[in-house]
């Protein structure tokens, strides 16, 4: 006989099958340990929107705020994962986006994050990471959705309010920038 | 398809190639080795994105320390409450840790992982899209030799700094989650349990897989034939 999840884990079928699946203590508790777990996802996003990691660090702060306020809305049929970064991204562009310098000094932000990763990193990270500081927002966000979250193109053209021909497209142009960037070549641009 | 097209597919999801893409591969070697510098790129890419993540927010973030763009009564205020809500949720996740006695950290990591995707470990015979499992798998390095039977769910997700498959396996007697650790080194099988849950984390290839269900039984037969099923390809 096929279990359902119900009966392996009370606790987590009524976070599964009610409708305000993180109400009550049992909901609260299971909130607050997985917007712990997401953490370090929502940090790196909210970073590659921003570039900056104390701007970073705010939009995170701001976001599990208005999220833990509105737990109860979250809908246990949709991705938790997916409604944590939909509220990052509007908390970045709410908070910041206006406030955002118009040129960004690449070399600078790249430096910013230098100290703790000359030891550790190699050097083809920061010139990778270098690369990704110069992309486009349109380009650099998709992709950070992409590598990073392991969306599908599918799930970026939802979360972004784009087809998917114009997520396909926008992540064909990030690598081949990136491609010349760091002169590996690559086929010409007229493939785009 | 020829070339051009190939490329702009492989440009924009070099992970997820569609069958006619694959074939090409077959037939072109130079486009065969522009997908192998777009994989390494890829690696390299997901290396650079994964910048370092503060401790927590209390430890590296003082309300003094709030940027002039966000300073104000206003914004000071928000990010006490803030503060405060991270607090709130720091010790009800520090009382659920506490409480849950010694259990290994791997462990714990995968079941907290669990909770990420509620949905996912639901029992259905609607099975996940062939081609994203294969895809998902193919991301980790990993390829299908054989079937492994019904899979729900599919999805690369990122789990202790590395992007990994997360697989839904239905057995006769339920779902049964399954994670491939690549990186990830135990020395010998480790057994868990939390509530209804049970766990295996298990030596794998160059790591491990963890796979969690209702019952023991259960999850030796999902740990069977996901082992039997998947074979580790160099990254």
């Amino acid at each position: 006989m096929v279990r359902a999840l119900s009966e392996i884990r009370p606790q987590f079928a009524r976070s599964l099958y009610m409708n305000a699946p993180f109400a009550g203590k049992d909901g609260e508790t299971a909130f607050a340990r997985l917007c712990e777990g997401l953490r370090p996802d929502l940090f790196r996003f909210a970073f590659w929107l921003a570039r900056d990691r104390e701007v970073a660090e705010d939009v995170v702060q701001e976001s599990l705020l208005r999220a833990w306020r509105s737990r109860e809305s979250l809908d246990a049929s949709g991705s938790a994962k997916q409604w944590l970064l939909t509220i990052v991204r509007r908390e970045h562009a709410r908070l910041y986006e206006r406030k955002r310098f118009d040129t960004v000094q690449v070399d600078e932000l790249v430096s910013a994050e230098s100290p703790e990763l000359a030891v550790a990193e190699e050097r083809e990270v920061l010139d990778m990471r270098r690369a990704i500081f110069a992309l486009e927002d349109d380009y650099r966000e998709p992709l950070v959705l992409q590598v990073l979250m392991g969306f599908s193109t599918q799930e970026i053209a939802g979360q972004l309010g784009l087809t998917q021909g114009a997520v396909l497209t926008r992540l064909f142009r990030a690598r081949q920038r990136l491609l010349r960037q760091l002169g590996v070549g690559g086929p010409a641009e007229d493939a785009e | 398809m020829n070339c051009l097209e190939f490329r702009r597919e492989a440009g924009a999801q070099p992970h997820g190639l569609s069958r006619a893409a694959l074939a090409h591969l077959d037939t072109c070697t130079q486009c065969a080795e522009h997908l192998r510098q777009l994989l390494a790129m890829d690696a390299m890419i997901l290396k650079a994105l994964q910048v370092p993540v503060p401790g927590t927010a209390l430890a590296h973030r003082t309300p003094g320390s709030a940027r002039p763009a966000a300073a104000g009564p206003v914004a000071d205020r928000r990010r006490w409450y803030a503060l405060a809500a991270s607090v709130v949720g720091g010790v009800l996740v520090g009382i659920l840790l506490w409480s849950s006695g010694s259990r290994d950290a791997l462990a714990q990591d995968v079941l907290a992982h669990l909770a990420h995707e509620p949905g996912a470990m639901v029992a259905t015979q609607v099975p996940a899209d062939t081609a994203r499992v294969q895809a998902v798998l193919q991301k980790d390095g990993l390829r299908l030799r054989s079937a492994m039977g019904l899979v729900s769910y599919a999805q690369s997700c990122p789990f202790r700094g590395h992007v990994v498959p997360h697989l839904v396996v239905q057995t006769s007697s339920g779902p049964v989650t399954v994670l491939v650790l690549r990186e990830e080194h135990v020395r010998r099988p480790l057994s868990f349990h939390e509530g209804q849950y049970v766990g295996t984390i298990e030596p794998a290839g160059p790591g491990s897989i963890a796979v969690i269900g209702g019952s023991p039984q259960q999850v030796r037969e999902a740990a069977e034939r996901v082992m039997a099923a998947v074979e580790w390809l160099p990254k």
